[in-house]
This record gives structure tokens, C-alpha cells and sequence, in this order.
């Protein structure tokens, strides 16, 4: 099993793929003008940058030096820098304001496209692919994948135009000033930029490591807190403490030596620029010497040595973040374009409307007969599980399947429910194949009762409406009182406005499940399909599920895997399953007669109630 | 399950705090101390660097005479005999001076890194260590997720706010500290106006932090309900299936996505407004002081380089002020951590040095005597004078309603729980007098749902026993009839279980909890309900394996089953936490009492079964 799960570590390609970018960027279409306007005011922002030195080369070249010797000051051009400096100011502020709106809007609207795809088209995939994918895995594409594309778009979008927009005015205009010591500052750009790659990855590589372990740890808490009775009962205290010890330890020695990497690159780039600034002081300080240039334009170049830092720097990062974002970006294009291997023909979509907008108008009245057309199937991986089955149910048949772990049983009611398709033969309900209506149809007319309940988060009273979404508030307590949930329910302070919890988790088994009937009767379907608990609850509340199931499973096709001895003796068919193959099949009474398969399985599997016939 | 409660503790005074943190970096704290001094030393250094600017400029390429500002005993080796050679000089300093910093503030990050993985290290092993030892009452009254976040997430805040928030705090203050000082050295009229709004900047920056906290809550809020529902969409796909309601899912996500976008984009836009507004005022500070220098150096009041110079410390002061609004905002976010993390750190451990540490032979005769238990939180009495005694090597069936006590009286066995009144002797010692590992080692309890570790089968069996044999783990799962199961299994023993590995059923899971217990062998063994998802004939086979194999062994077996019940020595019948009926089978079902009731519902299936009779 284990080999087809989807793996995190699977998608950490280092090649640039960019047909998996193109897939990325078409969300970023309808966005385009926020990431048109977002550039323009960065580079609006990197020219503010570049125009600040300047403004203060002015003041030292055009106003103090002019100054110095002479004995009364002239301080008429203060105005002009004044003014200068406070409309670069107004400039700057304003586009700071900008781009991060832009950029924001750019962040969140992204998020929201790409997980806005990725759930509408989980809806649509079949069940097999919920069997082999780890909940885990898909929250982390909703959630941190989405985030980490989003954020690269936006925020390194950002920081790309404005690194490279600072980087080419600041050359330009330093060319223009002196080309001379614009050599001497630029000849350090490339190798700040080689130191910072170089680091750069190395410390994602260091810090992909320490994540890995610190899910590790993540794991082991959680194993730690869920098991803790257990560890107690088995006394393992000590044995888990040194298991967790070497994790912590190990993430200790990696948190270091990722220090250190980061603690060596920053210094090196401080050395880098320090070293230009020295290399300007000398040259410039010729220079002007030299009367080449002003002391202003010495300023100047002082200043712009110091500006390289920053972008180089970015831009390294956003090398890095470039390489880890393409792991986000493979795994939510893999799932996006996980292909849907059960869905609705065209022609079925056609006339039926798709999952999205159903065509209730088309729809016919479902009477409930099923019938199995030597159908045969197996799962993706594994065995045959069934071969050339034939089945004939009549509306308002119940049908009960026994068997061992493994018989088919399963199969069968996930194939009833089209969560799976037979790989060959037909199924038909009222003699039409099921793959020429739409499983919005098929859906709409079946019911289906799990054998862990699922409730979802929210009251009672929404629970039991998910089973038929237009209901009123009378319909769902006529529901909860026709499967004798109603009683509990009202026991409870805040009636059916009680929360369930996540999963349901703030109720017991016994009224999940009778929450859980009270929402398939709510649905009213002319096909039920029931998914028999085994867990067992005591023996009053089991009575109540009985008399549940038996109202439920009125005037309705269904197909029970059944594990309550009373539910099976009152269904009108009970089919014996061994290996995919109905061995035996007929009533109770007929099966007991025949003193074959059923009988040997009912007097094991419900030796109990037989060893309580002896004693009378 | 109640909410962990921290509001009345986080209104605990910050000294307290503080004092807390300072306690749990145990002996690490000169460290700290170490990492100041470094501090000092890299931001002196640091602030040395604008003098050489104005050296250069007023001294070597002569724009004033009133001398050098840098400390004599660097100035005095900046001498030659031309102005090329001094600027070598004083660029050659500046690399020394570059490359002196480099060394310094990669060591501080050493010892920084050290500091802080070393506190994350001992702090995660300890709160380990703490949840392991915590006792039942504190696991049942927590839940996992906070848990675990606490270990987590609030670890890292303390840590980052000792090994990185801290040292910040300090960086930014001697960098300003220091600047102002060199600056006061300068012109004290131009160091006054180098501070006007400053101040302003931290206020507005600390205030901001502060308030934008809930606004970081309610998107956490937000966040956390659209991924719920994905959660709940995928581990119920089934359900959303089944009833066709793909398009409600779909409909509610877009509800939620687009409430955590909009609450994203809100930030955003508050953001943008501190970050355009706090660049305004900086660069208004920044033009206080050039206006300033402009009109003083135009005066000749300071120095050409001396104006270059304070431009240089200027940014030294304005920039960090906004750091430093930031980390006095966050600073109550690292309270409530610590806090959160107190109430594990301080919670009782279940062993501690009051224990005895006696360890007497334990062959199995166990007395319960009047004892009385009820939970801490409750006013109900969970167990009411509960009288009885067991031989042993006696099987002993335990049986009553859900609440009835059942598992509490066998809690209070293994200690697990502790009675107020009255007392329970194992061959007439109290088992209060026993140290409770050594009890645990010998009174074996399986739980009703029995955590299983993401290792491998055979690990999960040996678990007890590091050193076991393979042979021996096929042993015991032989006894505990789990050895076909797994052998079925694609990879047999080494199949992994858990999250990243094959869901064993409810019955597998229980009996590899059986086989695990039965490693080692145990005087007392206790089934808690823990072979209620076993059927009914795998059960008795257990149990007779069992009984061939240990025969010795006192047994305690709660159950559901009549049949389990029949077959023991004796039968404790619970009903409210008192002791009704005990006997042997024969004996209460000649009692019109609840045994009997309970007898009489579970065969009242077979009155449907006019054929049973058919059978034997």
C-alpha cells in the first residue's frame, strides 16, 4: 500500500520545469494588472532609491562646498534640496503603499484561485483516489503549497523587479557619473552574487533537512500524547524518551551547523562590500585628489556600494525560494490534473448536467431494481476481486451480505454506490446502465450509512440535514424521530443545536450512528446501501440501533453488510460471499437448513447467541 | 473535553515571566552573556566605520583642519608620506577592522545558535518527559492538537525569543546606544535633532505590532475553518458522495476561501499604510538632520566629513526603531507561549519522589477493600465501597453498562487512577506501597482501543522487549491469533503500521495489543474490553491459548459477552459503581437480577429464531 501513496519527498526535482510554471501561471491571468501596476511602482521605488545619494551629492557639492570658503553662507538652494528631498519622499511613500496593495491583492487572490481549483476538482475525483491519498497530503497542497506559490508571486515578483530595476539604474547612472570607479564597484557584484547563491542553497538545503526532522518530532509528540496510556500500561517510558532523544539531538547538531552556514554567509558579504567600500575610498579618494571628481561624487559611490547589498541579497533568496517553490507548484499541478477515471461520459453530462448543475428536469423517477450483468473487477493494485457476479434485486428487496474479511462485500456496495466501476459487465438499475445516467442522479436516489459514521462539523440539526440540503427544521426532527434519535437529542442542553464537534467527535458511537440514519432517511432514497457497525456499544443502545435500522430499511432496495445477527435473519436475501463468489443464497430459514456455509458461519460467528439457545 | 485554561495566567506579571524564562535556560545563560560581549565588541567596530569617511574626507584629502575623528590609536597609524599611501593605509584598516567584525559576529552567531538549540533542545526532551509522565487526569483533559502545538510552535517562540529576539533587542540598542554616543562626540545640537522622531517611529511601530495581533487571530480563525472543512470534505468524501452534495461542498469552501482571503488581504492593506507611513516618517527624520548638517556644515560649524558622517549614523538610529516597535509588540505573544508552556512543565508528574520504591513478588491475589473513587472534577462517585477478592490464577469477568465503572475499577489497579478511600492489596501488600513501574510490569492491562506506534509489526509486538527474538513475537501472535492476519500481510512482520502504513482493523489492532502484552510474563493481566472487536470464536480461542499458557495468571476480562462471562471463575456484576451481583454463571442467572436482564436481551434474538433448534 504503502508504495503508492503519494510522497512528499517524491516531488523535489531540481531541474526548473517550465511546462509546470506555464500551469501555474495561467492563475496568474486574470491577475495580470495587479502585476502590471505592482512593477511599475517597484521600479518607481527602486528609482527613489537610486535618486536619494543624489540628492545629497547636491547638497554637499552645490551648497556646503561653495560655502566653505567663503564666510556668509548662502543657503539658497536649501529650498530646492528641500523640496526635492520631500517629493522623493511623497513619491516613495506612496509607492510603497502601492505595491504592497498590489502585491497583497496579487497574494491572497492567487491563494484563493489555486485552492479554489484544487477543491472544486477534488470534488470531482472518484473514490479510489481518497483511498490511496493521505488526507495529510492534500491539506498541505490547500494550505502551505498554496501559500508558498502565492507568496513567489507576489512577494518575489516584487522583489525581483525591484533587485534587478535598482541594480540597472544604480549601474547606469553610476556609468554615467564615472566610469572608473562604477568598474570597481560593479567587479564585486558577480561574486556577491556567486557567494550568495552558492550559501543560499546550501542553507534551504540544511533547512529542507531540519523541517524533515522537525515533522519527525511533530510525529513522535503526537505518537507520545495519542499512546501515552499505552506507553504507562507498558511501562516503554524510558524506551520512548531515547527514541525522542535521538531526534531532538539530531535536529540540534543540523539547527547548528544551519546556523553556522548562515552564520558564515552573512559576515562574507559584509567583507564583500566593506571591501568595495575600501576599494572606492582609495580610487575615488585619487580621484577627487585628482580633481576628478567631486567629494559629493565620492559620497555618492560610498552610498552605492552599499545598495548592491540588498538586492544581490534578495535576489539569492528568490533564487532559493524559486527551487523550493517548484515543489509546491508539481505536487498542486499533480493534482489538479489528476485525471477523474470515473466520471460521466458527454452525453450522460450532456443531458444530466455535471456534478456542479444537475438537470433535475431529465432526471427519471427511479423505481430500484439492480442488477448485476457479470460484472467482474479488481482495485487498481491487488487481486481480482470479483469475477462474472450476477445479482437480480428488485425494488424494495433487502439484501443481506455475509462473509469473512475479504469475500467482496465491500466491492459489491462501493460499486452499487459507483464510488468504483466494474472493470467488465454492467450494472443496471431498472435496467439501464448505470454509466448512461450521471452519478448525480444515482446519487440523489441512494442512501448510504458508514460503518464509523462521518458527521462533519456543526449542530445536530445541520447534520441531519446533509442528507437532504432543502429540508426545514420539521422534516429533520420527523427524520431524527423515525429512527428514535429524537429522545437523545432533546436530552442534550441545546437540543439540535448541540455542536458535534470535528468528525462528530463530541458524541458517542451510538448517537453518531443514529444521527448518521436520521440524515439517510432524511434523503429518502429508493436504494440504500448500509455499511454495518461492528464496534460494539452496549446492549441498550444496541436495541434502539435495531429498531433504527429495521424503519430505515422500509420500502427501500438495500444492500446491508451485515454484522448484527438480527439484521441479516430479517433481510429478504442473504448472500454468502467467499472469494468474490455468491456460495449460497436464500433466506435464513433456507440457509440453515442447508446446513452448508451459512450455517458453519453463523454458528462461529454467532456462537454466542447459540451457546445462550443451549442453556435454555 | 475543557479548553486548557491560560487567561488567568497570562495575567501574571511580565517579571514573572521573564524570571521563567530566565529559569529555563537552566545553566546555559552565560552564553547570553558571552553573546552580548561579542555584541558590543561588532557593533563598536561598527560604528567606527563612518569616522574613517570623515578621516578621509577632513584629513587625508584635506576638506577642514579641525582634525580627525577617529580614536587616536587608529588615527595615529594612518600616516605617510603621500595621499595615495594613506589612503591605502586607511582602506587597509578598514578590511582589518571588516574581517575583525566578520570573525566577531560569526562567533556570536555560534554561540547564539548553541545557546538557543541547546534551550529548544533540553525544553522539548523535558516537556517529552513531562506528557509521559503526566497522569490520567491531565491526558484526559487535554487535547492532543493544543498539545502538541504547545510543544511545537510555542517552543520555538520561547526559543526565538531567548536565542534571537533577546540578542536583537540588545544588537539594535548598542547600535544605538553607541551611535549617539559617537554622535554626541560630534555636535550635540545635530545629535538632539538626529532623535525627534524616533521615539515617534518606535511608538507607532509598537503600537502597530500590537494591534494587527488580532487581526493575525482572526485570519488563524479564518484559516482554521477553511481547512477544517477541506478535512472534513476529504475524510468524508464518501458521505459528500453518496448524498450528492458536491456542489453545497463546493459552494461552503468558496464561502470560507474567500473569508480567509479577505481577511488576508485586510492585513495587507493595514500593512501597507504602516509600512508607506513609518518610511515617511524616517525619511522625514533623515531630512531633519541634512537640513540641519547642510546649514552647519555651510556655517562651518561642523566639518565637511562630520556632516557625511552623521548622515551615516543617522540611518544607524532610524532604522531599528522600527525592529525594536516589533519585538516589544510581539512580546506578549512569547508570554502566552511560555505561559501555555508552564502548565505542562509545572504539572505534577505522575511519579515522583513521595513513591515508594518497594518491590515485592507479585504472584496474583488480589483484594479490593471498600474502596471509593471518584474524578477530581466531579462531585459523582465513580466506584462506591467496592468489596472483593481473587485468587490466584482465577478468571474474573467483569460486566455491567457503559459508566458502570468498569474500566476505572481496573484503572485503579494499575494505578492509573488512584482511590481516595479504602484500599487494594496484591498478596496483602497495598499497591501503594508498590513502585509503579514495577507494578505496571506486572499487572498487564490491554485497552478497549489500544494505540499502536508507526513501526513495523514485530517492532510493535517486541516493543517491550528491544532484544526480542523473532521467534518469540510469532509466539505470542500465535496466542493471540493475529499471526495469520499478519502473515497475510504484503510484507508480513515488517508491515508498517499507522498513518504511513496499513489501517489494521478494529480486531487486529486489539489483538496485536494482546500478543504485545503477552511478551512477557505477567502475574495479573487485565482485559479492558479489549477483544470486544474480536468475533466471537477468535475470542474464545485467545482466551484458551491463553489460559493454556499462562495458567498461573490472575485474569480480569471486562466484556459485553455472556459467552466470555460463562466461562470465568467468577463474575462481577457493576451497575452505578457499586458491586451488584458476583458469582459464577450458573449461580446469577438463577438471580432475577441484572446479569440475568442482560442475558436475557442478548438471547432475545434468538427468540426470532424458530429454526435454532435446527442446529444442534
Amino acid at each position: 500500500m504503502n508504495d503508492h501513496l503519494h510522497d512528499e519527498e517524491s516531488f523535489t526535482s531540481q531541474k526548473i520545469d517550465w511546462n509546470v510554471w506555464k500551469k501555474i501561471l495561467v492563475f496568474m491571468k486574470p491577475l495580470k494588472k495587479y502585476a502590471i501596476f505592482a512593477i511599475i511602482f517597484m521600479i518607481l521605488l527602486a528609482t527613489t532609491d537610486v535618486v536619494y545619494p543624489l540628492i545629497s551629492k547636491f547638497a554637499i557639492d552645490d551648497i556646503i562646498r561653495p560655502n566653505m570658503n567663503g564666510a556668509d553662507a548662502d543657503l539658497s538652494k536649501l529650498a530646492v534640496f528641500i523640496a526635492l528631498y520631500i517629493g522623493f519622499m511623497i513619491i516613495q511613500a506612496v509607492s510603497v503603499f502601492m505595491f504592497i496593495l498590489f502585491a497583497g491583492k496579487i497574494q491572497t487572490e492567487l491563494a484563493y484561485n489555486i485552492r479554489k481549483e484544487a477543491f472544486h476538482h477534488l470534488q470531482e475525483l472518484p473514490f479510489s483516489y481518497y483511498d490511496r491519498t493521505r488526507v495529510g497530503w492534500i491539506m498541505a497542497r490547500m494550505t502551505s503549497d498554496s501559500r508558498n506559490l502565492s507568496e513567489l508571486f507576489s512577494w518575489g515578483l516584487i522583489d525581483l523587479t525591484w533587485g534587478f530595476a535598482l541594480m540597472i539604474i544604480l549601474v547606469v547612472v553610476m556609468f554615467i557619473i564615472n566610469w572608473l570607479l562604477a568598474l570597481v564597484v560593479i567587479v564585486l557584484v558577480p561574486v556577491m552574487a556567486l557567494v550568495s547563491i552558492f550559501f543560499r542553497k546550501y542553507i534551504l538545503k540544511a533547512h529542507r533537512q531540519i523541517r524533515k526532522i522537525n515533522s519527525k518530532i511533530t510525529g513522535a509528540y503526537n505518537e507520545g500524547i495519542t499512546g501515552a496510556m499505552t506507553t504507562k500500561t507498558l511501562v516503554l517510558e524510558d524506551n520512548n524518551y531515547n527514541d525522542f532523544d535521538d531526534l531532538t539531538g539530531d535536529m540540534r547538531v543540523r539547527s547548528i551547523r544551519a546556523a553556522m552556514i548562515q552564520g558564515l554567509y552573512f559576515p562574507t558579504m559584509l567583507f564583500l562590500i566593506t571591501l568595495g567600500v575600501a576599494l572606492v575610498y582609495v580610487v575615488g579618494g585619487n580621484l577627487v585628489f585628482q580633481l576628478t571628481i567631486s567629494v559629493g561624487t565620492l559620497y555618492l559611490f560610498i552610498s552605492y556600494v552599499w545598495q548592491f547589498f540588498e538586492p544581490v541579497n534578495e535576489l539569492a533568496m528568490l533564487y532559493a525560494n524559486f527551487q523550493q517553490a517548484q515543489a509546491s507548484a508539481e505536487r498542486i499541478v499533480s493534482l489538479i490534473e489528476t485525471e477523474a477515471d470515473i466520471s460521466d461520459s458527454p452525453e450522460v453530462i450532456e443531458k444530466y448536467g455535471t456534478l456542479f448543475d444537475y438537470k433535475l428536469e431529465n432526471f427519471e423517477e427511479i423505481i430500484g431494481d439492480v442488477k448485476f450483468d457479470n460484472v467482474s473487477f479488481k482495485y487498481n493494485i491487488g487481486e481480482q476481486v470479483l469475477t462474472d457476479f450476477k445479482l437480480d434485486v428488485r425494488a424494495g428487496q433487502s439484501i443481506a451480505l455475509v462473509g469473512h474479511t475479504g469475500a467482496g462485500k465491500t466491492t459489491i456496495v462501493n460499486l452499487i454506490c459507483r464510488f468504483y466501476e466494474p472493470t467488465n459487465g454492467k450494472i443496471l438499475i431498472d435496467g439501464k446502465d448505470y454509466k448512461n445516467r450521471s452519478m448525480g442522479w444515482l446519487h440523489s436516489n441512494l442512501g448510504y450509512v458508514l460503518q464509523d459514521p462521518h458527521l462533519f462539523s456543526g449542530n445536530v440539526m445541520e447534520n441531519i440535514r446533509y442528507g437532504k440540503l432543502t429540508a426545514t427544521d420539521d422534516e429533520c426532527v420527523a427524520a431524527a424521530k423515525a429512527v428514535e434519535a429524537h429522545e437523545f437529542i432533546m436530552k442534550f442542553e441545546k437540543g439540535y443545536d448541540t455542536e458535534c464537534g470535528e468528525g462528530g467527535s463530541r458524541l458517542s458511537v451510538g448517537q453518531k450512528q443514529l444521527i448518521s440514519f436520521a440524515r439517510a432517511i432524511l434523503s429518502d432514497p429508493k436504494i440504500l446501501v448500509l455499511d454495518e457497525a461492528t464496534s460494539s456499544v452496549d446492549t441498550e443502545t444496541e436495541q434502539v440501533i435495531q429498531v433504527a435500522i429495521n424503519k430505515l430499511l422500509e420500502g427501500r432496495t438495500s444492500f446491508i453488510v451485515a454484522h448484527r445477527l438480527s439484521t441479516i435473519v430479517h433481510s429478504d436475501r442473504i448472500l454468502v460471499l467467499d472469494k468474490g463468489k455468491v456460495i449460497e443464497e436464500g433466506t435464513h430459514r433456507e440457509l440453515i437448513k442447508k446446513s452448508g456455509a451459512y450455517h458453519k458461519l453463523y454458528t462461529n460467528q454467532y456462537s454466542e447467541e447459540m451457546l445462550e439457545l443451549s442453556i435454555r | 473535553m475543557e479548553k486548557l485554561d491560560i487567561k488567568n495566567q497570562s495575567k501574571k506579571g511580565i517579571l514573572k515571566t521573564l524570571g521563567t524564562m530566565f529559569k529555563w535556560m537552566g545553566n546555559l545563560w552565560p552564553l547570553l552573556i558571552v553573546a552580548f560581549i561579542f555584541l558590543f565588541i561588532v557593533s563598536y567596530v561598527r560604528t567606527l566605520l563612518p569616522l574613517f569617511g570623515q578621516h578621509i574626507i577632513d584629513v587625508i584629502l584635506g576638506f577642514s583642519d579641525g582634525g580627525t575623528k577617529l580614536p587616536a590609536y587608529i588615527a595615529r597609524y594612518i600616516v605617510a608620506d603621500t595621499l595615495v599611501k594613506e589612503l591605502i593605509i586607511a582602506a587597509g584598516m578598514i578590511l582589518i577592522l571588516a574581517i575583525f567584525r566578520a570573525i566577531f559576529i560569526f562567533l556570536r552567531r555560534w554561540i547564539s545558535a548553541h545557546f538557543g538549540e541547546n534551550i529548544g533542545y533540553r525544553l522539548r526532551n523535558k516537556l517529552y518527559r513531562k506528557i509521559q509522565n503526566a497522569d490520567y487526569y491531565f491526558h484526559s483533559h487535554s487535547e492532543t492538537g493544543d498539545l502538541i502545538q504547545r510543544c511545537t510552535s510555542d517552543v520555538d517562540a520561547y526559543r526565538r525569543f531567548v536565542a534571537e529576539r533577546i540578542v536583537e533587542v540588545a544588537r539594535l540598542l548598542l547600535l544605538v546606544g553607541l551611535s549617539i554616543w559617537q554622535m554626541s562626540k560630534l555636535n550635540t545640537d545635530l545629535t538632539l535633532i538626529s532623535l525627534v522622531l524616533a521615539p515617534v517611529i518606535l511608538l507607532v511601530a509598537t503600537v502597530y505590532f500590537k494591534k494587527v495581533k488580532k487581526e493575525f487571530a482572526l485570519i488563524e480563525q479564518n484559516e482554521a475553518n477553511m481547512t477544517t472543512h477541506v478535512q472534513e470534505n476529504v475524510s468524508g468524501s464518501r458521505v459528500v458522495k453518496a448524498f450528492a452534495n458536491e456542489l453545497y461542498e463546493v459552494k461552503k469552501f468558496k464561502n470560507l476561501n474567500r473569508k480567509f482571503t479577505d481577511s488576508d488581504y485586510k492585513l495587507i492593506k493595514k500593512m501597507a499604510f504602516f509600512w508607506s507611513s513609518t518610511d515617511f516618517i524616517s525619511f522625514m527624520q533623515y531630512c531633519l538632520i541634512a537640513v540641519f548638517g547642510i546649514i552647519y556644515a555651510s556655517r562651518g560649524v561642523i566639518s565637511l566629513g562630520t556632516y557625511i558622517t552623521f548622515l551615516a549614523y543617522a540611518g544607524n538610529i532610524i532604522w531599528p526603531m522600527r525592529q525594536l516597535g516589533r519585538v516589544v509588540g510581539d512580546f506578549s505573544k512569547t508570554t502566552v507561549a511560555v505561559n501555555r508552556l508552564e502548565h505542562i512543565i509545572d504539572n505534577k508528574d505522575e511519579y515522583d519522589d513521595s513513591e515508594p520504591n518497594s518491590k515485592p513478588k507479585i504472584l496474583g491475589h488480589v483484594k479490593f477493600k471498600n474502596v471509593t473513587f471518584k474524578f477530581d472534577d466531579s462531585n459523582k462517585h465513580q466506584l462506591v465501597n467496592v468489596d472483593f477478592n481473587v485468587e490466584a490464577g482465577e478468571t474474573v469477568a467483569i460486566i455491567g453498562k457503559t459508566g458502570s465503572g468498569k474500566s476505572t475499577l481496573m484503572k485503579l489497579l494499575v494505578r492509573i487512577l488512584d482511590y481516595q478511600e479504602g484500599d487494594v492489596f496484591i498478596d496483602s501488600t497495598s499497591i501503594k506501597d508498590i513502585e509503579k513501574h514495577y507494578l505496571r510490569s506486572n499487572v498487564g492491562i490491554i485497552l478497549q482501543e489500544p494505540f499502536l506506534f508507526s513501526k513495523t509489526v514485530e517492532e510493535n509486538i517486541g516493543i517491550a522487549d528491544k532484544e526480542v527474538q523473532t521467534d518469540r513475537v510469532e509466539n505470542v501472535a500465535k496466542i493471540a491469533k493475529v499471526h495469520d492476519d499478519i502473515v497475510n500481510f504484503e510484507k508480513g512482520y515488517k508491515t508498517l503500521v499507522g498513518e504511513r502504513g496499513v489501517t489494521l482493523s478494529g480486531g487486529q489492532k486489539q489483538r496485536v495489543a494482546i500478543a504485545r502484552m503477552l511478551l512477557k510474563p505477567k502475574p495479573i493481566l487485565i482485559f479492558d474490553d479489549s477483544l470486544s472487536a474480536v468475533d466471537t470464536e477468535t475470542d474464545i480461542q485467545i482466551r484458551r491459548a491463553l489460559k493454556k499458557e499462562w495458567k498461573k495468571s490472575t485474569v480480569f476480562i471486562i466484556t459485553h459477552r455472556i459467552t466470555t462471562a460463562k466461562e470465568a471463575d467468577k463474575i462481577i456484576v457493576l451497575e452505578d459503581g457499586n458491586i451488584k451481583e458476583t458469582g459464577t454463571h450458573d449461580e446469577l442467572i438463577k438471580i432475577d437480577g441484572l446479569y440475568n436482564n442482560i442475558w436475557k436481551i442478548q438471547s432475545r434474538i434468538d427468540f426470532q429464531l424458530e429454526d435454532g433448534e435446527d442446529n444442534e
